[in-house]
C-alpha cells in the first residue's frame, strides 16, 4: 500500500515537474557545477543550487524546492536574510589566485553565521538569534547553539545585505553575527546539507559529493544563503543558496580508496630528470611535481554522475569546464559539449538518464594547460607576534598586487573577551617606512568587551596604496580564565576566528584570514605541581616565622631608637664632624711624626647612635 | 602559643644554639653532595613512561623508504656539489629544490657580533601548508648546513629534503610542517626563532616574510656520518639548562628503540650497561651541560620558547641507512602530529641516567637546595654572632652584673659591610662587560690580567679597608653574613631554574662558608691561597686544563653564548659567584681589631 502510494506520488511528482519545466516557473530551481584545474595539481569544484520560492507562497507554508525544515525555522526566528558557512583548510591565493564567487559564499575556519532578523528592539532580536542559532544547530549537527552573547557582534560597517529589504521593514531588523571557529566541519554538517536539495544526492550533480572527498579537500566552503529578491514590477521571491566549493588535490584523489596511504611508487615508475649527469636506476632527481593534469571525473570523486535532476532548469547546463578551448576533453555518450566564447570554459549538456563522465588526457601542450588564475585585489595574512603568556600582538599583513589601483577595505575582528586589545596600539604603515601612517586608516569602529559577556568588536576601514604592503598591527593582553571556564584540552589554546575583509572599491570582493591560536596562561591541572607549591608555601611560612623569631630584638617602644628626619640630619652632621675632626688629627699626626696608635678612635662618634634596626 | 614564643626566645638566647650551625652548614653540604650519588639508585630514579597519551609513538606504519632512497641519492649528488659554496649560492640551490617540491619559501638574513667576530649568514626555510590545516600550529624540521662542530651536514640536508617531499604526499598533517635549512647551528636557528615570535633585535636580524601558526616542537637532524649507522644519538639539552618535554624525548626512545630497533644514546654514552657507574656519568654529564647553559645544537634555541626540540645524530657502526634515520623522524612527526594540546604532560624539569631511566625535580631538587641553605644557615648564624657582644668587653662592663636575663646585644656597624658587600657587587659589572666584549684576540691577555687583578685585588681592599675605617670583627661577620645571604638566596632561585648551574656554583663557594678572619697570619694566608684555587677564573683556567681547551676558546663561546643565546651563565658567574668570593677573600684577609666595649641592653 505504501509503495502503492508513493509510486502515485513520486508520478504526481514527476508530472507536476513537467509541467512546471514548460511553464515560467522553470526557473525556480537549478544546479550546476563549475570544475577549474588550478596550478599545483589541483581543482576546484564549485556547486551551486539554488532555488525560489515566493514569498506569498512561503508564507502561505507552501514550500516547493524550499527546504520546510530552514523555512519553517526562518518564520519562527523572524529572519529576513540568513548567511551561514562552513568552511575547512585555507584558500591559497597566492597559487590559485582570486577566490571562486569573489569570496562572496565562503567563511573563515569553521562556522560563520550572520543573520538579518526583525525585531523592534535589541533584546527581541537577541531572543530570536537563541532561537535561530538552537534550531540551527540541530537542524545541521553542529555546535551552534554555543554561538552566544561573547561570540555574537553586531557588524556596523562589514556586511550589507544581499536581498532586496523594502524600506518599511530595514528599520526594525538588526544584523547578528556570529562564529566559531573551533568548530571542526565534517561529514554529519554535509548530510544535512545534502537534505536540503530537492533531489537530495540521488541525482544530478549532488551525486559527487562524497564526504570521504570533500573532507580530503585542501579546502572546502558550504554555504547557504537565504535572501528575498524583489524584481522590478515582479512578486518578490525569497532565494536559498546552497554552494558548496572545495580544491581538490588531483594527486591525491587520484589514489584508490582501498589503498590511499602514500606509498613511495616503484623505482621505475617515478619520473626522473634524465639530463642530471648522476641519473642511474637507482639515483632519481624527480620531476613529479609538474605532472598530474590528467584526470577524469570518476578518479576525482569516486564515481561518475548520475544523470541530472529532473527539477533542475534545462536551460542551464550542469557542468562546466574551465579550460582552455584549445585542450581536449573526451565525455561520455549523450552529452553535449558547448564551447563558450570566452575561450576559456565549456559546458555539457547531459541527458536526464546518462552516467556522466568526463576525460582529460595529459596535455599535449604545456602552455594551455589551464587557464591562467586571477589575481586577488588584495593579499592578506595575519598571525600573532610577541611570546609569553601575558601579552601579545597581532599583526595583519596586507598586500596590494595592482600596480595603479588603490584598494579601501574594511577590515573586521571579532574576539574574544579574554584578548583584551589596546585600541591606543593599532597602527597602520606601508613596508619600507619606519613610522605609521595615519592616512591609511579612515575610521574605526570598536565595541570593547565586557569580561565573559561580549566579546571586541573592531572595524576599520582602511586604504592599501598601489603596489605595496601594509602592515596592521595592534597590542594585547591576555586575561587570566577563572579556573572551571578553561575547556579539557586548556593546553590546546584558544582559538581566534578569521578577521573578514570586505573589500569596497576597487569591486566587491571578501577574503578571510586564517584563524589564530591564542594560548593563555593555563594553569597546572596535574598534582605534582601543585603538591610542590603547597609544600613550598608551608616552608616559605615555617621559615619566616623562624627567622622572624630568631633575628628581631623585642624591645619596648619608648626603647627604640628615634626616628625621623632630624635624626638623620643630626647624624650627618655628627659623622661629618667626626670625619673633620679625625682628618685634623691625622694631619696633626703626621707632623708629629707618627707619635701614638690611633686606637680610640676605632669607636668614632656614629657608633654611639647607629643602632641595628632589623 | 606566648608559651612556645617564650621558649623559643629562651632558646636563642642559650650559647650552645650559637654552636650548632657551623656543623649544620657542613651537613647540609655533605646530605646535599651525596644525595646527588644515590639518585641513580633505582630506588630513587624512575622508568621513563610516556604521558600524553595522545603521542602514542611507534604506533604508526611508517613508509619513507623504497624509491625516496633514489630521490635521496641524488639530493645527495647536488648537496655534494655545493660543498664549500658560499651560503647565499647553497640556499639558492636549496630553494630551487624546496620551491619545486610546490612548498612556499622564504629567506631571511641575520647578523650577530660577538667576541670581535661577526656571525652572520641566511636561513632558508620553508612552509609545508597542512593540506587541510588552517596555519593554526606548526612543527619544525630543522637541518643545519653545518653541525655544531662545524662538520657539513652533508646527509641530514638530503634526508630533510626528501622527507618534505614524502610529508607533501601525506593528507594527515593537522599542522604545518615548517623546513628550516639554516647555515650554522646556533646562529641561524636562535635568529629564526626569534623572528618567528618577534623577539629579534630588527637592526640584526631580519623579519620573517611568511609565517604559520604555533610552533608545537621540532626535530633537528644532524647526520654527517657517512657510512651506515648503529644508533641515535638525542641531545636535548637547551639554553640556560632548560629542557624540552620528557615526552618528546620518550617518544623518540620509544620509536628508534622500540619500533625501529636501533638503540639510543644519550650525553655521549655511545655503550650504556645501565649500571650504577653509566648512570652516573650519564646524569653528571647531563649536568654539566646544563649548568653551562650553552647551546647544544640548532634545537636549544627552541626550547627558550616553549617549542619542546631535540637534535638527532646517527653514530656507530652498524646496518641502519638514511631510510631508517628518515623513517624515525617520520614516526616522531606523526606523534607530534597526533597532539591536540602542547606538549604539558610529563616533565620540563628531569635528570636522564639512562634513555629509559630518570630522576624528577621533587627527588633531585633537595640536594641543591640544602647546598644552597648551608650559605643561609650561616648568613645567619653570622648575623646573631654579630650581635652578640665579644667575651673580653663583655666581662668588663658594668651592667653585666645584672640578673635580667636578656643578652647583651652589640651594636652592628653596618655601614662598613654594606659597602664592602656593595662594592664587591658592583665591581662584578667589569669582568662581565670585558669578557663579553672584548674582540676574540684580546680575551686570553684581558684573562690573565684579569687573574692577576683578581688575586691582588681582595688584598688591596682589604688593605684600603683596614686603613681608612679599621674594621672590627664584628664588621667581618657582617660582611661575610651579608654575602652570603645573597649567595643563598640567589642559588635557591637558581636552584629553580636551572638545577645544575646551582650545584655546582654552591660546590665550588662552599669553603666560603667555613673561612673567617684569622689572627695568625699563617692561617690567613692558607685560608687566601685555599680560596685562591676555587675562585671563578681558577676555575675556568682548570676545568680548561683538564678538557684540554684553549681559556681564550672557551671565553669566545661564552661571549658568542652571551650574546646569540642570552645564555645567563656569566651573570652568574660574574655576578653571584665572583661578589661573595670576593667578599669571602676580603674576610679571610681582614685583620679585625677586639671593638671596645660598646654593649646595649635589649
Amino acid at each position: 500500500m505504501r509503495q502503492l502510494f508513493s509510486f502515485v506520488l513520486l508520478s504526481l511528482v514527476s508530472f507536476s515537474s513537467l509541467l512546471s519545466s514548460a511553464s515560467a516557473a522553470a526557473a525556480d530551481y537549478h544546479e550546476q557545477l563549475v570544475l577549474r584545474p588550478l596550478p599545483l595539481s589541483a581543482l576546484l569544484a564549485s556547486f551551486n543550487f539554488r532555488s525560489n520560492i515566493s514569498l506569498s507562497e512561503f508564507e502561505a507554508h507552501n514550500f516547493r524546492f524550499f527546504p520546510r525544515s530552514l523555512g519553517q525555522i526562518l518564520q519562527h526566528a523572524g529572519t529576513q536574510e540568513l548567511h551561514l558557512r562552513f568552511s575547512l583548510g585555507r584558500w591559497d591565493s597566492e597559487s590559485w589566485g582570486a577566490r571562486p564567487w569573489d569570496g562572496a559564499r565562503e567563511g573563515g575556519t569553521g562556522v560563520e553565521l550572520w543573520a538579518w532578523l526583525q525585531a523592534a528592539t535589541d533584546e527581541e532580536a537577541d531572543h530570536k538569534w537563541l532561537t535561530l542559532t538552537n534550531a540551527l544547530s540541530g537542524l545541521f549537527c553542529a555546535s551552534l547553539n554555543f554561538i552566544d552573547g561573547t561570540r555574537t557582534t553586531r557588524p556596523v560597517m562589514s556586511f550589507q545585505p544581499e536581498g532586496d529589504h523594502l524600506n518599511t521593514t530595514v528599520a526594525d531588523t538588526h544584523l547578528l553575527y556570529g562564529v566559531l571557529p573551533h568548530e571542526v566541519v565534517c561529514t554529519e554538517n554535509l548530510t544535512p546539507f545534502l537534505k536540503l536539495l530537492p533531489c537530495k544526492g540521488k541525482a544530478g550533480i549532488a551525486t559527487l559529493l562524497d564526504g570521504h572527498k570533500l573532507f580530503d579537500a585542501s579546502w572546502q566552503s558550504m554555504a547557504i544563503d537565504v535572501k528575498p529578491i524583489c524584481p522590478i514590477g515582479g512578486e518578490c521571491v525569497l532565494q536559498i543558496e546552497l554552494t558548496i566549493d572545495m580544491v581538490l588535490d588531483i594527486d591525491r584523489s587520484k589514489r584508490p580508496r582501498d589503498n590511499p596511504i602514500p606509498r613511495p611508487p616503484p623505482g621505475h615508475e617515478l619520473p626522473c630528470d634524465t639530463s642530471k649527469p648522476y641519473h642511474s636506476h637507482d639515483t632519481c632527481f624527480p620531476t613529479d611535481h609538474q605532472a598530474n593534469q590528467d584526470w577524469t571525473l570518476s578518479q576525482i570523486f569516486g564515481r561518475t554522475m548520475k544523470g541530472t535532476c529532473p527539477l533542475t532548469d534545462p536551460a542551464v547546463p550542469p557542468v562546466c569546464l574551465q579550460v582552455p578551448n584549445s585542450r581536449s576533453v573526451y565525455h561520455s555518450d549523450g552529452v553535449l559539449e558547448k564551447k563558450n566564447l570566452d575561450r576559456i570554459s565549456r559546458c555539457f549538456e547531459i541527458k536526464p538518464d546518462v552516467n556522466f563522465e568526463i576525460v582529460l588526457p595529459a596535455p599535449e601542450d604545456e602552455s594551455a594547460v589551464l587557464v591562467k588564475p586571477e589575481t586577488p585585489l588584495l593579499y592578506a595574512e595575519r598571525s600573532f607576534t610577541g611570546h609569553g603568556q601575558e601579552r601579545g600582538g597581532v599583526q595583519t599583513i596586507l598586500r596590494n598586487p595592482s600596480p595603479d589601483t588603490e584598494v579601501e577595505f574594511i577590515y573586521m575582528e571579532s574576539l574574544p573577551w579574554f584578548m583584551r586589545i589596546y585600541l591606543h596600539t593599532m597602527s597602520a604603515r606601508v613596508q619600507g617606512q619606519p613610522s605609521k601612517d595615519e592616512s591609511l586608516i579612515k575610521e574605526v569602529y570598536y565595541r570593547p568587551a565586557v569580561d565573559r559577556a561580549r566579546g571586541t568588536q573592531l572595524e576599520v576601514r582602511m586604504r592599501v596604496p598601489p603596489a605595496s604592503t601594509v602592515f596592521l598591527t595592534y597590542d594585547f593582553e591576555k586575561s587570566i580564565l577563572r579556573y572551571t571556564e578553561y575547556p579539557p584540552d586548556a593546553n590546546r589554546g584558544f582559538d581566534v576566528a578569521a578577521a573578514v575583509i570586505t573589500i569596497l572599491s576597487p569591486a566587491g570582493y571578501n577574503l578571510r584570514t586564517t584563524s589564530l591560536l591564542c594560548s593563555l596562561p593555563t594553569p597546572d591541572f596535574s598534582m605534582p605541581y601543585n603538591v610542590i607549591i603547597f609544600t613550598s608555601t608551608a616552608i616559605a611560612l615555617a621559615f619566616g616565622g623562624m627567622f622572624n623569631i630568631l633575628v628581631r630584638r623585642f624591645v619596648a617602644a619608648d626603647e627604640g631608637p628615634e626616628v625621623g628626619l632630624a635624626v638623620l640630619k643630626k647624624r650627618i652632621k655628627e659623622r661629618i664632624g667626626g670625619l673633620m675632626e679625625k682628618f685634623k688629627k691625622n694631619k696633626g699626626r703626621k707632623t708629629e711624626n707618627g707619635v701614638g696608635e690611633p686606637r680610640e678612635k676605632v669607636n668614632n662618634v656614629g657608633v654611639e647612635t647607629e643602632v641595628a634596626k632589623v | 602559643m606566648p608559651r612556645l614564643l617564650s621558649s623559643a626566645l629562651a632558646l636563642r638566647r642559650d650559647p650552645r644554639i650559637l654552636k650548632i650551625p657551623p656543623y649544620l652548614s657542613l651537613l647540609c653540604i655533605l646530605v646535599g653532595a651525596v644525595w646527588l650519588f644515590l639518585l641513580p639508585l633505582n630506588e630513587y630514579s624512575r622508568r621513563t613512561y610516556i604521558s600524553e597519551n595522545a603521542l602514542l609513538p611507534g604506533q604508526v606504519h611508517t613508509y619513507f623508504g623504497g624509491s625516496d632512497q633514489n630521490v635521496f641519492r641524488a639530493y645527495k649528488q647536488e648537496v655534494n656539489s655545493l660543498v664549500g659554496k658560499s651560503n647565499v649560492e647553497i640556499n639558492d640551490k636549496l630553494e630551487s629544490i624546496v620551491k619545486g617540491l610546490g612548498l612556499k619559501t622564504a629567506r631571511q638574513n641575520f647578523t650577530y657580533n660577538a667576541a670581535g667576530r661577526t656571525y652572520a649568514g641566511e636561513n632558508l626555510y620553508a612552509i609545508l601548508q597542512a593540506p587541510r590545516g588552517d596555519a593554526t600550529e606548526a612543527i619544525v624540521l630543522v637541518a643545519a648546513w653545518e653541525n655544531a662542530k662545524h662538520e657539513v651536514n652533508k646527509n641530514g640536508i638530503p634526508l630533510v629534503l626528501t622527507l618534505a617531499r614524502y610529508f607533501k604526499r601525506w593528507s594527515l598533517w593537522s599542522k604545518d610542517i615548517i623546513i628550516l635549512l639554516s647555515p650554522d647551528s646556533i646562529a641561524g636557528p636562535q635568529a629564526w626563532v626569534d623572528a618567528y615570535h618577534d623577539a629579534h633585535d630588527s637592526s640584526r636580524v631580519a623579519s620573517l616574510p611568511i609565517k604559520s601558526g604555533a610552533l608545537q616542537g621540532a626535530i633537528a637532524i644532524d647526520y654527517v656520518q657517512e657510512h651506515r649507522f648503529k644508533s641515535v644519538h638525542i641531545v636535548y639539552d637547551g639554553v640556560n639548562g632548560q629542557l624540552p618535554n620528557l615526552d618528546l624525548i620518550n617518544s623518540v626512545v620509544n620509536i628508534a628503540g622500540g619500533q625501529m630497533g636501533m638503540g639510543v644514546a644519550l650525553q655521549e654514552m655511545w655503550n650504556h650497561n645501565d649500571k650504577y657507574p653509566d648512570r652516573l656519568r650519564t646524569m653528571l654529564r647531563g649536568m654539566l651541560k646544563q649548568g653551562l647553559g650553552l647551546a647544544s645544537g640548532p634545537h636549544s634555541s627552541f626550547i627558550p620558547y616553549h617549542v619542546d626540540a631535540v637534535t638527532l645524530q646517527p653514530f656507530g657502526e652498524g646496518w641502519q641507512d638514511e631510510m631508517a634515520m628518515g623513517r624515525v623522524v617520520e614516526g616522531t612527526f606523526r606523534s607530534l602530529n597526533n597532539l591536540l594540546e602542547h606538549l604539558h604532560q610529563s616533565f620540563f624539569f628531569y635528570l636522564l641516567m639512562h634513555r629509559e631511566r630518570f630522576v624528577s625535580i621533587g627527588t633531585y631538587l633537595p640536594s641543591a637546595m640544602l647546598v644552597a641553605a648551608n650559605f643561609t644557615i650561616m648568613a645567619i648564624f653570622l648575623w646573631m654572632k654579630s650581635g652578640q657582644p665579644e667575651e673580653v668587653p663583655a666581662a668588663s662592663t658594668p651592667e653585666s652584673s645584672d640578673k635580667d636575663t636578656a643578652a647583651p646585644t652589640a651594636e652592628r656597624n653596618l655601614l662598613l659591610p654594606l659597602a664592602v658587600v656593595t662594592l664587591s657587587g658592583s665591581l662584578s659589572a667589569i669582568p662581565l662587560y670585558i669578557f663579553n666584549h672584548v674582540p676574540e684576540s684580546a680575551l686570553t691577555p684581558s684573562f690573565y690580567f684579569f687573574l692577576v687583578i683578581n688575586t691582588l685585588l681582595p688584598i688591596a681592599i682589604s688593605i684600603v679597608s683596614t686603613q681608612l675605617f679599621t674594621p672590627t670583627l664584628q664588621q667581618f661577620h657582617l660582611i661575610k653574613s651579608f654575602s652570603l645571604l645573597l649567595l643563598g638566596m640567589f642559588l635557591s632561585s637558581l636552584a629553580t631554574l636551572n638545577f645544575s648551574l646551582a650545584m655546582l656554583i654552591g660546590l665550588l663557594s662552599a669553603p666560603l662558608s667555613f673561612v673567617k678572619p684569622y689572627s695568625s697570619p699563617v692561617a690567613r694566608i692558607v685560608g687566601f691561597i685555599i680560596l685562591n684555587l676555587t675562585s671563578p677564573p681558577a676555575v675556568l683556567l682548570a676545568s680548561a686544563a683538564v678538557w684540554g681547551l684553549n681559556v681564550g676558546d672557551i671565553l669566545r663561546e661564552a661571549a658568542v653564548a652571551w650574546h646569540v643565546t642570552g645564555t645567563y651563565s656569566a651573570v652568574v658567574v660574574w655576578c653571584v659567584w665572583w661578589p661573595a668570593w670576593l667578599a669571602g677573600c676580603v674576610c679571610v684577609l681582614g685583620k679585625p681589631i677586639h671593638q671596645e666595649g660598646k654593649v646595649k641592653k635589649a
